[in-house]
């Protein structure tokens, strides 16, 4: 996949994107337990900016929890509590502009099951 | 802090997953002081997998596992291909008895969460000492540059052993700032694997698949209308009282046609063939984690003066065989070993802990991973495996098994133009002998 500003999406057919169901991810999310860090976030978005201009936000999309959400202001929302650290959006974001790192030791993801 | 108030090890073990608490047993063991550091609340609380553990490998490190009790999900006694088609077609290519009904099982389904939490104790009854809830930030290294110690999160949280062993999980950040690898992850080489574990009656499980007790077991890797015709590859698990059921797709592809992991998924459960099996099943969990595919050539240095690592961070992962787990033990292992011989020799170089590979190397690890070094490009490549074919096999069965009151002649005829409509026959042929080259690592 191509960096920055050369990033480009494919499309699925038209037949195929049909076949997938919509899906409420809070329904997934009610699942997992969490130690949410009340204090602090471990992922931050470095330079607003930046996502401003990315013109696919692949991140909105691909996140396996629906962390990044885009607000009414137009800027990239971090719903860091909802994280399972599993690390796809600091390698997966075309700009390499998202400040990743563990939760601080207890905090984060708890899996019951795995 | 002065000198003598350091806090001192003989060997640091950075996470305690499956490759970590395996070499704090066989430090543990060896007599050495080990301490066990988990960044979660308990062993196994960040980790997601299929699943299914190998006990060849556990075997290795504990020869009387089943007498402590390990606790497995059902044993593995079915296991094979399942081959869905868009149509709702479902074609089964499966095997038991024989090596599967061995006792114990060669492989068992599992949970991490229970899994990683015994295994761990297993660490600890050694006398490994586990540090839970703590994240190691970075490395404490001596002027030469040899590490000798690691920096926690926690306050003064400064350790010192002259052998730290990082098992740290996929996301290989340490790995990285060791300079054992010059680059972070690439989506091109990553699969991002999603499941639910879905709780249904034990009798069920047992109806639905097929099975006459618990103690008969289903692993299916399900291929062909699952990730949409890009490459992904699913899974089923039949546990005691619950299912794990997900699918795995390369990072990129995910990342580039922007889907929903969640909708991919759900669109799976959906599927004609495999709805009936999930109805009715309460979630329990929904969850992931990166499986590192990229194989040989994305594997990092494995040691460095007072460091050696091991497991998903090393990318030790035989993606087309669903090994990872028993990789990442028999390393923790050898890791571990090494770890002792080198405090027997009191040198703790990189010269030293080059035994490390080199016993990884007379193993199969080493060779397997070699071996397979092609294979993670080659589903890049050869998408229609994960599409034209499962879904032309289960044309040609399903052709084959049915009296259309059609001259036979004529259904094979169909069979194979049933193939040569998807694939033109010599790029079939053409695709057989490069999955042969990606596999025996021509």
């Amino acid at each position: 996949m191509k960096k920055g500003d050369a990033f480009e999406v494919k499309d699925l057919s038209e037949e195929v994107q049909a076949t997938l169901p919509e899906v409420y991810v809070d329904d997934l999310l009610v699942s997992i337990k969490y130690f949410v860090d009340e204090e602090e976030s471990h992922l931050r978005i470095k330079d607003q900016e930046v996502c401003g201009r990315c013109r696919h936000k692949p991140c909105l999309y691909f996140c396996l929890v629906n962390v990044y959400t885009l607000g009414s202001d137009g800027k990239i929302q971090v719903a860091y509590q909802a994280c399972v650290e599993c690390g796809s959006c600091r390698v997966g974001c075309p700009y390499e502009n998202i400040d990743w790192a563990l939760p601080r030791g207890g905090f984060g993801v708890a899996y019951k099951f795995g | 802090m002065s000198t003598n108030e350091k806090i001192r090890f003989d060997a640091i073990v950075v996470g305690a997953g499956l490759a970590g608490s395996a070499a704090a047993m066989v430090m543990a063991r060896a007599g050495l002081n080990v301490a066990l550091i988990e960044r979660g609340r308990k062993p196994g609380g960040k980790n997601y997998f299929g699943g299914a553990i190998y006990t060849h490998a556990i075997q290795e490190v504990l020869p009387d596992f089943m007498e402590r009790r390990p606790p497995f999900e059902r044993p593995v006694t079915e296991a094979g291909f399942w081959f869905l088609s868009s149509d709702g077609g479902l074609t089964k290519m499966m095997t038991s008895g024989g090596k599967l009904a061995n006792e114990p099982a060669d492989a068992y389904m599992a949970l991490r969460a229970t899994f990683d939490l015994w295994w761990a104790e297993q660490a600890q009854k050694e006398g490994a000492f586990l540090i839970p809830k703590t994240t190691v930030t970075d490395f404490i290294r001596a002027e030469d540059g040899r590490v000798i110690g690691v920096i926690t999160d926690r306050p003064d949280g400064e350790l010192y052993a002259p052998v730290v062993i990082i098992c740290e999980g996929v996301n290989n950040l340490l790995t990285q700032k060791l300079g054992l690898i010059s680059h972070d992850l690439v989506p091109a080489h990553q699969a991002l694997a999603f499941k639910q574990v879905l709780s249904l009656p034990m009798e069920t499980i047992n109806a639905r698949f097929g099975l006459p007790d618990a103690q008969h077991g289903v692993a299916a890797s399900v291929l062909g209308d699952i990730s949409l015709g890009l490459p992904g590859m699913g899974f089923i698990y039949t546990n005691k009282t619950t299912i794990s059921v997900g699918l795995g797709v390369m990072l990129e592809t995910l990342i580039e046609y922007r889907l929903k992991p969640y909708e991919v998924l759900q669109r799976y459960l959906q599927h004609p063939a495999i709805a009936p099996l999930v109805e009715g099943g309460q979630l329990l969990e929904y969850g992931g984690h990166l499986i590192p595919e990229g194989g040989w050539r994305e594997m990092p240095k494995l040691y460095t003066g007072g460091a050696m690592v091991a497991g998903d961070a090393a990318s030790m992962v035989n993606a087309l065989h669903w090994e990872g787990t028993n990789m990442a033990i028999i390393a923790g292992k050898v890791a571990g070993e090494t770890a002792v011989v080198a405090h027997q020799r009191g040198d703790f170089s990189e010269q030293t802990l080059a035994r490390y590979e080199e016993q990884l190397r007379e193993g199969f690890i080493l060779r397997d991973m070699k071996q397979y070094r092609n294979f993670s490009k080659f589903l890049d490549t050869h998408p229609q495996f994960m599409d034209v074919y499962p879904s032309f096999l289960n044309d040609a069965l399903g052709n084959f098994f049915s009296a259309y009151g059609k001259p036979k002649r004529q259904l094979f005829k169909e069979i194979y133009g049933s193939l040569t409509g998807r694939r033109p026959l010599f790029k079939a042929v053409g695709d057989i002998i490069s999955m042969g080259r990606a596999v025996l690592g021509w």
